[in-house]
């Protein structure tokens, strides 16, 4: 794998842990959603340092090029972590809902 | 027997007051005593203003939350004020309330949990049926209620259903968000609950907004016909 894309993809993960730690340590995001962003991370920096296991994985897989392995394995981590964004999105609009029903029907109940 | 009717309305200033004031009328001259509670979906327009104007029974939610979202509150009300039947009555002049006593009369027996308000029965002289169109997706969506739960229902988009204490209960836990009477019937059966069909008569809308418009019927279909599959596969819990 060219020297460039390590170094470009080593670059994207320094920076992605920084905007990890640094919205946990502001408490901007909790513990718990930054797994899968730490768990994306580490596989970036893996890819980036043993170029040869990725490209012997690539060649496995069948991939053309050790670069498309590296597009797939990008586009499976966002595919994750947009799904798990759908479920935690439905589960706040059914805490939303209840608060807007229960919150109603209190207003309703101390007007008289 | 405590008896609730929960009117949804979502701007209903042209409709709401004449339909609150016929069920007034309808208790006086038949002795009955429906309760009326409407719930008001957020509307931007004066409904708000007329339901405290005429001292109309009312819950504002504080957001729109859809259809599904405002029947529930209904629902939750009915449960909290130890009702015995639970009646979604539309605000649009769609629903007649003479129909109601036929409606609850299963519930009253006791031979249903859930009692709907058709016009596709055979007992139903309703000369407003919805169009082409609109039947022959009411058919399809009865007919997938069917393959998967084995019970014939007829008129599944139907807004005008009573429920008794133990759906009250159920529903004011978990109902549907959107397209909630085809979803939740479904699920209901699939439990082991009991549904029946009344005949009645129902009028085209009066004014107002349909909540199924026309451009969203093809979303519309797929969501529900996609539900129905997924409750089917679930398996009931009962």
């Amino acid at each position: 794998m060219p020297m460039n894309l390590r170094m470009a993809i080593l670059m994207v993960a320094i920076v992605l842990l920084l905007v990890i730690f640094r919205a946990l340590s502001k408490k901007t995001i909790p513990v718990k959603y930054s797994f899968l962003w730490i768990i994306s991370v580490i596989i970036l920096i893996l890819l980036a340092l043993v170029p040869n296991t990725l490209i012997w994985f690539a060649s496995k897989l069948g991939f053309q090029a050790a670069s498309n392995l590296v597009i797939g394995v990008f586009l499976i981590i966002l595919i994750f972590i947009t799904i798990s964004l759908t479920i935690i999105v439905s589960s706040q609009n059914r805490k939303i809902t209840l608060l807007i029903q229960e919150l109603s029907i209190l207003k309703e109940k101390i007007k008289d | 027997m405590k008896i609730l009717l929960i009117i949804p309305a979502y701007n209903e200033q042209e409709n709401i007051l004449r339909t609150y004031n016929e069920i007034v009328e309808y208790n006086k001259i038949h002795n009955t005593n429906y309760d009326v509670i409407v719930i008001n979906d957020g509307s931007k327009d004066h409904t708000e203003q007329i339901l405290k104007d005429n001292k109309i029974p009312h819950i504002e939610l504080i957001h729109n939350l859809g259809i599904g979202g405002a029947v529930q509150t209904g629902y939750k009300y009915a449960l909290i004020n130890d009702y015995d039947v639970a009646i979604q009555f539309d605000g649009d002049g769609q629903h007649d309330v003479n129909y109601v006593g036929n409606i609850i009369e299963p519930i009253k027996k006791g031979v249903s949990n859930m009692s709907i308000g058709s016009r596709f029965v055979s007992d139903s002289t309703s000369e407003f049926k919805s169009t082409k169109a609109r039947q022959l997706g009411i058919k399809l969506l009865s007919s997938f209620i069917y393959f998967f739960t084995r019970e014939k229902v007829y008129d599944v988009t139907s807004g005008f259903r009573a429920i008794d204490r133990s759906l009250i209960k159920k529903f004011s836990i978990s109902y549907p968000l959107e397209y909630p009477e085809p979803i939740s019937t479904t699920e209901i059966l699939k439990e082991g609950y009991k549904v029946s069909e009344i005949g009645v008569s129902m009028n085209e809308r009066l004014g107002g907004v349909s909540s199924i418009r026309s451009w969203k019927n093809v979303y519309y279909m797929l969501n529900v016909l996609m539900s129905i599959v997924v409750i089917g596969i679930r398996g009931g819990k009962k």
